[in-house]
């Protein structure tokens, strides 16, 4: 298995010393508009890291600019050491598997697994068992000679993965790998693929604008907004400690309610909200408007702790998830406040239209600058 | 649960006002096209309209306010009409059977319908010649069996104009629903029938609106081309039955009138403009409750 | 279940027929040339050769098959230059009114061919072009671009250049990427697209009509005298070397790129 990459090195999350893949300061316009902003990246050897942010905000761009397809306006790019910014693409050996897998329709399966090898003057005795390993890697041996046209979506990924992958590239790319395929194969093929390429020791970047997606397959996210990374950090961090209300919106949910800081005092500010003050550990001048939210599974109903924050508001919709139960709150600053509180059991006699009181520790109760 | 799309997308950047260079590589044909093609349309309306004294309209008057070029555009258009119901008839069945066949029996079928298209229009038109003689195959074959006496004959009648132009412009009918045809999904049909359709309301109801994009483009193609057409005709039917072209070939050729020549040719090109926008028209009607059969 | 079949039995009745019809023509001319009479007749008398020895013998039949060829070879080439140019930019690039452009490359094609014939003739007499030769090449240009055009746009806009990309990132340089997916992927829409307009420019004869002389005449034209001159059986050994040259370019298509993959663009 290890055949088709370096052995695999453990996976550490969190970058450490100097990385595998280092972007410095990396720009791209087109015309007036500026796709990149002087963006920088690090990724440790052997890491998985996804790019995660909405559609347009850049991350197809910055791929191609790692692969070689487009030249960035500005900023360095090293892999393992060597700069490869002035390098065209195909004499980068970093190995990127499409949107929509682009496989070659003119070739059957094993062609197209093989089509990197002859490319780089592999001779065709050579390539063959190549082809065949990478083929039983990713379980397709029997479809070998297939035309690619007659596969199913989770077969063209696979292919797309090994034709990619046999050429021992040092960094894999992954353009939305599971946007194609339907939620529940998508599922299993995010397992199945991280699986895959934990075992080739390979490091790759995932690029995808589904949070639960990013959660799933990598070490570490980096949140993009419009051209550049907001956060970069590993999932626990994201969720719990998101930088900015762009991150917080993007992870996951959360009680958001906003306000004005009316006291500070030891690095804990005092907001004052829709539904009376809130506390929260921060450092903000009093009078700023600022947004307090608590992630949905830090909220008790009832008195909660000593000291905790406690808020009351009316039920408005209840929804059973099964091991969960979330209550979506009715709150008075509509657009700007929103409440989702997910609770493991329901307690009695709580109906939409109940007025609950909610109870969230200090310490849980995040600000950031609205 | 998904807090997918969350955040709202990012705005689009403003388009690009300076001209992509690549647009540049379309410059050469369309600038030949310009020169060698519009400019001289253009001129040949221009001479339909320009008499001795500048402007006139004397040569649309001449054309338009005679019976006998009435007659010969009522020829082109009965000509067209005809011809394209014949194809229409013959093709549309036909079409099916090609786009419902496997395998190898496709490629050669194919080939079968594909081969008259490119051989020679005056090869054809010889060719039908010796079909419909007095002593050709057709007159043969229907002695051997019995069916007549003595041989009739067959050329320069109306029924062996319809014949050739019939089969000569079969081919361009055949193809566009054939393409249409391979892409309809068989299992519509099945679904028609298990929510109780019967066979004669699956097939209006549901194959022939989703085949109507082949019918028009194949329809208009060959109405454009029959209604237009200039060879078979003059090889079949000569001097008798005069269209459009033939007048126009005459007037330029012949007569040397090129007001005349200039008129009718104006005409001829409204017409084919009529079926092109007509059809393109029709087209994104179709394209518009397609799907929705 | 029976209206079913009978369905199924109508089209297939139909396509026999559709074929049997359109071979028809096409077939008679073969035994024909091989006949022994001066005349013909059907069935046909003896077996010679004669008429095939006599093609050599028909005044200008061989050059104007040169020019015929000629013509419809560089009208192809230059078309194919020039739309796959503009195919190209319509597909890839951000072109001003990209759908008018598509449709005024396309529409010579709807234009009735006589009518074509008319506005060159005017238009060369004009401009003082007498050449017989120059106004044929120009005027089949016209012809053969529509085809390149529509069958070049068709097999670009369904080629996905990320696949050009891919190549690229396995280690092929940008010219070797295109050589190595894009070509094989558009050359069935190339080679149709040649192949038709090959056919079109070679069969033409609307247009071509007005702009030959007495000494520059096309294929067609020249078959065309000698039918109304004199039909004899020589124009049914010409039809059949024809027909066999067809029946073995489309034999060769086939083999390179499949008839029916040609056909679906
Ligand atoms: N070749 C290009 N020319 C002009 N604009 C482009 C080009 N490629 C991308 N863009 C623009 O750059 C922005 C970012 O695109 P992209 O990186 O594809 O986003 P993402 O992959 O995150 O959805 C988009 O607004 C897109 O319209
Ligand atoms: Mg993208």
């Amino acid at each position: 298995m290890t055949a088709l990459g370096a052995p695999a090195p453990a996976a550490q999350a969190g970058a450490s010393s100097a990385g595998h893949l280092v972007v410095t300061g990396t720009s791209k316009r087109f015309g007036a508009a500026v796709v990149l902003e002087d963006l920088s990246l690090s990724v440790a050897k052997g890491e998985f890291v996804s790019l995660l942010g909405p559609s347009g905000c850049g991350k197809t761009t910055l791929l191609r600019c790692i692969a070689g397809l487009l030249r960035p306006d500005a900023g360095r790019i090293t892999v393992a050491g060597q700069d490869i910014t002035a390098l065209p693409a195909h004499r980068r050996n970093v190995g990127v598997v499409f949107q929509n897998y682009a496989l070659f329709p003119h070739l059957t399966v094993a062609e197209n697994i093989g089509f990197g090898l002859r490319a780089q003057g592999v001779s065709r005795a050579e390539a063959a068992p190549r082809v065949a390993e990478a083929l039983a890697l990713v379980r397709m041996g029997e479809h070998a000679d297939k035309p690619v046209t007659s596969l199913s979506g989770g077969q063209q990924q696979r292919v797309a993965v090994a034709r990619a992958l046999v050429v021992r590239p040092s960094l894999l790319l992954l353009d939305e790998p599971f946007s194609a395929l339907d939620r529940k194969l998508r599922e299993t093929m995010q397992v199945e693929l991280k699986h895959l390429l934990r075992e080739v020791g390979i490091t790759a970047i995932f690029v995808t604008h589904d949070q639960e997606e990013a959660l799933v397959v990598s070490d570490r996210i980096a949140v993009m907004n419009s051209g550049r990374i907001e956060q970069l950090a590993d999932p626990a961090t994201l969720y719990g400690r998101p930088v900015s209300l762009y991150v917080l919106d993007f992870v996951g949910q959360s009680t958001r309610l906003a306000g004005r800081i009316v006291a500070v005092e030891d690095g804990v500010v005092t907001v004052e909200t829709s539904l009376g003050p809130v506390r929260a550990p921060g450092r903000f001048a009093p009078g700023s408007r600022v947004a307090v939210a608590v992630r949905p599974e830090a909220v008790t109903l009832g008195e909660g702790v000593a000291g905790a924050n406690r808020v009351s508001a009316r039920v408005s919709e209840i929804s059973f998830l099964g091991s969960r139960t979330q209550l979506h709150l009715d709150l008075p600053a509509e657009g700007e406040d929103r409440g989702v509180v997910e609770l493991p059991r329901l307690p009695e006699g709580v109906q939409p239209g109940s007025r609950v009181t909610l109870a969230f520790r200090e310490a849980d109760t995040m600000v950031f600058p609205a | 649960m998904s807090a997918t799309l969350a955040a709202p997308a990012a705005a689009l950047p403003p388009l690009r006002r300076r001209l992509d260079p690549m647009a540049l590589l379309a410059l050469p044909g369309v600038a030949f096209l310009s020169v060698v093609f519009l400019l001289p349309l253009l001129l040949l309306l221009w001479s339909s309209i320009r008499g001795e004294g500048g402007f006139t309209v004397n040569g649309y008057v001449r054309v338009l306010g005679d019976a006998y070029y009435i007659g010969v555009i009522g020829n082109s258009l009965q000509l067209g009409l005809i011809t394209t119901a014949g194809a229409f008839i013959l093709g549309y069945p036909a079409a099916f059977a090609l786009a419902r066949a496997r395998g190898y029996a496709q490629v050669v079928l194919f080939a079968l319908v594909f081969l008259p298209l490119t051989v020679s229009i005056i090869v054809k038109s010889f060719g039908w010649g010796i079909v419909l003689r007095r002593d050709g195959i057709l007159n043969w074959l229907m002695l051997n069996v019995g069916l007549i006496e003595r041989p009739v004959r067959m050329i320069f009648t109306e029924g062996a104009l319809y014949a050739g132009m019939i089969n000569v412009f079969l081919p361009f009918m055949v193809l566009p629903i054939y393409s249409v045809v391979r892409m309809i999904d068989p299992r519509y049909g099945d679904a028609a029938a298990t929510l109780g359709a019967s066979p004669w309301y699956r097939f209006t109801r549901v194959t022939l609106p989703l085949t109507l994009p082949g019918v028009v483009a194949g329809a208009s193609l060959v109405f454009s081309l029959a209604v237009a057409a200039y060879v078979t005709p003059s090889l079949l039917m000569g001097d008798r039955y005069m269209t459009m072209s033939m007048v126009m070939a005459k007037a330029f050729l012949n007569l040397r009138d090129w007001q005349l020549g200039g008129a009718m040719a104006a005409v001829l090109l409204a017409v084919a403009a009529m079926v092109v926008v007509g059809a393109s028209l029709m087209q994104r009607r179709l394209a518009r409750h397609g799907g929705a059969a | 279940m029976t209206m079913d079949r009978l369905g199924t039995g109508i089209a297939w009745t139909a396509l026999i027929l559709v074929i049997a019809f359109l071979l028809l023509p096409i077939v008679v001319v073969i035994p024909v040339s091989f006949t022994e009479s001066t005349v013909f007749r059907f069935p046909p008398e003896g077996f010679s050769l004669q008429w095939y020895g006599r093609i050599r013998n028909v005044d200008g039949l061989l050059g104007a098959l040169w020019l015929s060829a000629q013509i419809a070879a560089l009208s192809t080439a230059t078309s194919l230059l020039l739309g796959t140019l503009c195919a190209i930019a319509l597909v890839r690039g951000l072109v001003p009114g990209a759908a008018a452009i598509t449709t005024f490359m396309v529409s010579p094609l709807m234009l009735p061919g006589l009518v074509l014939g008319i506005a060159l003739l005017q238009t060369m007499r004009e401009v003082g072009l007498r050449d017989a030769w120059w106004s044929l090449y120009l005027a089949h240009v016209v012809i053969t671009l529509p085809f390149v055009m529509r069958t070049v746009l068709a097999s670009l806009s369904l080629f996905d250049f990320a696949m050009v990309d891919a190549a690229r990132t396995l280690g092929c340089s940008y010219p070797k990427a295109l050589w190595r997916v894009l070509v094989p992927n558009i050359l069935p829409g190339f080679i149709s697209g040649a192949l038709f307009a090959f056919i079109a420019s070679f069969d033409n004869y609307p247009v071509s009509m007005f702009l030959v002389d007495v000494r520059t005449k096309t294929l067609p034209i020249q078959l065309l005298n000698y039918l109304e001159i004199s039909p004899d059986p020589t124009l049914a050994a010409v039809s059949t070397v024809l027909i066999g040259l067809t029946v073995i370019v489309l034999i060769l298509c086939d083999r390179l790129v499949g008839l029916r993959r040609m056909a679906s663009i």
